[in-house]
């Protein structure tokens, strides 16, 4: 009896060790997560409550989100970065996806050459590729207009940039250049691990090459799948750096974004607390989304 | 032996670390892209110079631009962590930090003889420098008359030169228009661009509105705008008229930084955003058949009014006095000094403040810029000190855009007047 009282005891012991050493070990992300990540968070829901300037920091309770709901440009910015993200989204997996499966079982070199090749404009800052992006789209000596014309498309300059109809679509095939890297490098991973022995067995038992895709790799691939979805979907909505380098939300706003225009409001009006507000209005929506994502991604695979 | 070294050095290191600590007061400078000042072996020569006279001084730069510089001040602001003295012009320093109180009234350097001295040159440069609350937020250094230019070749072959007065560098409304149609039968399209994707060199586009039919941008006592005049409105439908017409180009797609380069390359044939600095700075990259005239804004009578543009120094109220008065001397030295003073503003490639500076241009490298003294007379109010003038800068663009893509200038413009006097 005293016996086992005594390795019940030791047992405790050395779960409580390794515990205390688990969160040691976890200590600096932890910290690191809370100042960085937690914190931000916290601070941005509580200024969003606040009528937070430069000169003042005073309590207006909803006040802020009263004036969002009423704000148009903030409706506008609204609908523009849900189109940016329905569009986005879809098409970066599926051409992924695609590009993925014909590349995935090339010969080694070729595939890491494709690899390479589709992961450049992520490596590339976003301040260059929006240089090079900027001059195709020139109305006066782009490289755009050049080929259009000569190839008949187009009889005079187009102001691809400059109009309303046009300049939210340019934002959205730039993105897709950006976009469409990681998560091709991700899918020649997950396709490469994919069980090979469960493939050759259905292939034996005379599964055609679709059947095969959706039966066997499509359930396997669905972890990466999940991933890529969210952090595309998150990408997407924190569009930035494109609206402030190309249009600055022009013409016309129509393309402004959450983002772009959380950032005019914090830094160019000095309404942090207005800024606070609509971040957390954005957060609640790639919440949303992301919900809904692993709830339609858990039932597809299960 | 090794523990000696190390000993040796530690203590060194302590010593001159002390040293430093008691002896000198080290102060930061931010300036944004005024001319060379952003370019570090200028500036380093300045503060050199200012180190014979200040040894017990060290001054730390920072180079912003103003793509993010705005940012960056807005950021160290919230977070404590301001420099001593930032470089710019009153409608940062004054109406946005001057107003917010984050800056250190200089009262004390507006002296009896510097008042005197800068009124000497613009009465316009005091009442810039000073805020609603009766304090100085920033010392000037220099200034400029904002203008345009034109390409004289493509003026000539157009046989548009009859239109423009060579000798005063002014136009009328009605000579814009015609030298216009002019270059667009000789074939140079586009005659000019009426940029508007951004605040990016608005001052061209206000200037240019606001003098083809003589509007003020805002009234005499800077509390609102008043683009919303008849004379304002008038401006706005000539400019769409004018594009309508296929005689000039509104591009929402573009911001002034797109544009010069576009003038400067022959594709254009005038740009709306030109000043001494930019004839200095863009002298390399013209194209061979471009020939910059500076030219003054087209008014209904031929007399312009155009912008101006101050820069100075500003003091960030950090709350260590020894920083500050270190800070006035840096300014004081930069700003007043007999030697240093015309250095200082050559370096900018603009116009002194002070008057007594007198002519620093003539005979020099930069002898072109002396040229630009002929706008002087026609500087007009500096409204850029107006209540929210941040936001307003964004409505102006807007409009513009508005403008130019439905032709409704009425209703337009009191989206702008709404928005803009909030």
């Amino acid at each position: 009896m005293q016996k086992t009282i005594d390795i019940s005891r030791q047992q405790r012991a050395i779960r409580r060790r390794e515990n205390i050493s688990g969160y040691i070990f976890m200590a600096p992300s932890l910290l690191f997560f809370a100042g960085f990540v937690i914190f931000p968070m916290l601070m941005c829901l509580v200024t969003s409550f606040f009528n937070y300037s430069m000169t003042d920091f005073s309590f207006i309770g909803l006040s802020n989100y009263n004036e969002l709901v009423a704000d148009p440009i903030f409706g506008k910015a609204l609908v523009n970065t849900v189109v940016l993200v329905l569009v986005s989204v879809p098409f970066t997996c599926f051409f992924s996806l695609w590009v993925g499966s014909v590349i995935y079982n090339l010969n080694e070199k070729v595939t890491s050459f494709f690899r390479c090749v589709f992961y450049l404009p992520v490596v590339t800052g976003s301040v260059a590729v929006t240089v090079v992006w900027k001059w195709i789209f020139n109305s006066y000596y782009g490289l755009l207009n050049f080929v259009f014309k000569n190839l008949g498309i187009i009889n005079q300059n187009v102001n691809w940039l400059g109009n309303t109809a046009t300049a939210l679509w340019c934002i959205i095939v730039i993105l897709l250049t950006t976009s469409i890297g990681q998560p091709i490098v991700l899918y020649v991973s997950a396709l490469a691990n994919v069980d090979h022995s469960i493939v050759e067995a259905a292939e034996v038992d005379g599964a055609t090459d679709l059947q095969v895709f959706w039966r066997i790799k499509w359930p396997q691939i669905m972890p990466t799948t999940l991933y890529i979805l969210v952090i595309t979907t998150i990408n997407s909505f924190q569009c930035f750096a494109l609206i402030q380098l190309l249009t600055s939300g022009g013409p016309n706003n129509s393309t402004q974004t959450i983002m772009y225009y959380i950032y005019y409001n914090a830094f160019k009006l000095n309404r942090y607390g207005y800024g606070s507000a609509m971040g957390i209005v954005l957060a609640v929506i790639i919440a949303v989304f992301s919900a809904v994502q692993f709830k339609i991604a858990k039932t597809d695979n299960g | 032996m090794k523990k000696l070294l190390a000993v040796l050095l530690v203590a060194m290191m302590m010593l001159s670390a002390f040293a430093f600590a008691e002896g000198k007061t080290e102060i930061t400078l931010w300036t944004y892209p005024i001319g060379n000042w952003v370019n570090d072996e200028v500036v380093q020569e300045i503060i050199a110079n200012f180190n014979k006279v200040h040894p017990e001084i060290s001054v730390k730069v920072q180079y912003l631009d103003y793509q993010s510089g705005d940012d960056q001040v807005t950021t160290a602001i919230e977070a404590g962590t301001t420099p001593d003295i930032i470089m710019e012009g009153p409608e940062r320093l004054v109406v946005n930090w001057g107003a917010a109180g984050k800056m250190v009234d200089l009262s004390d350097l507006w002296t009896d003889e510097a008042k005197a001295d800068i009124g000497a040159t613009s009465a316009a440069l005091e009442r810039a420098c000073k805020g609603a609350d009766g304090m100085y937020y920033e010392y000037p250094l220099c200034m400029t008359t904002h203008c345009m230019s034109i390409n004289y070749n493509d003026f000539e072959k157009a046989d548009a030169l009859k239109y423009i007065n060579e000798e005063t560098r002014t136009w009328t409304t009605e000579d814009f228009e015609n030298a216009l149609r002019a270059l667009t039968e000789a074939g140079f399209m586009p005659t000019g661009i009426v940029y508007c994707g951004g605040q990016g060199g608005d001052q061209g586009t206000r200037a240019l509105v606001k003098n083809l039919y003589g509007a003020q941008f805002t009234d005499e006592a800077h509390t609102k705008y008043t683009i919303g005049s008849e004379e304002g409105k008038k401006g706005l439908q000539k400019l769409y008229d004018l594009v309508q017409e296929g005689v000039l180009t509104a591009d929402p797609g573009i911001v002034a930084g797109d544009e010069i380069p576009l003038f400067c390359n022959g594709t254009t044939s005038m740009s709306f955003c030109w000043n001494a600095s930019a004839e200095v700075s863009n002298k390399s990259t013209m194209a061979e058949d471009v020939k910059s005239f500076p030219m003054a804004f087209p008014s209904d009578d031929g007399v312009p009014e155009l912008d101006g543009g101050i820069w100075g120094f500003g003091i960030f109220n950090n709350g260590d006095e020894a920083k500050i008065a270190a800070a006035k001397d840096f300014i004081r030295f930069v700003c007043d000094d007999k030697e240093q003073a015309p250095k200082s503003v050559y370096a900018t490639g603009f116009f002194p403040a002070r008057a007594s500076v007198g002519d620093i241009y003539t005979g020099t490298e930069k002898e072109a810029n002396a040229e630009f003294a002929i706008f002087m007379p026609y500087l007009g109010d500096y409204y850029q000190v107006t209540k929210n003038w941040a936001a307003q800068r964004t409505e102006w663009w807007n409009l513009l855009q508005r403008v130019f893509a439905s032709g409704n200038i009425e209703a337009e413009v009191e989206v702008y007047s709404n928005n803009a006097n909030k």
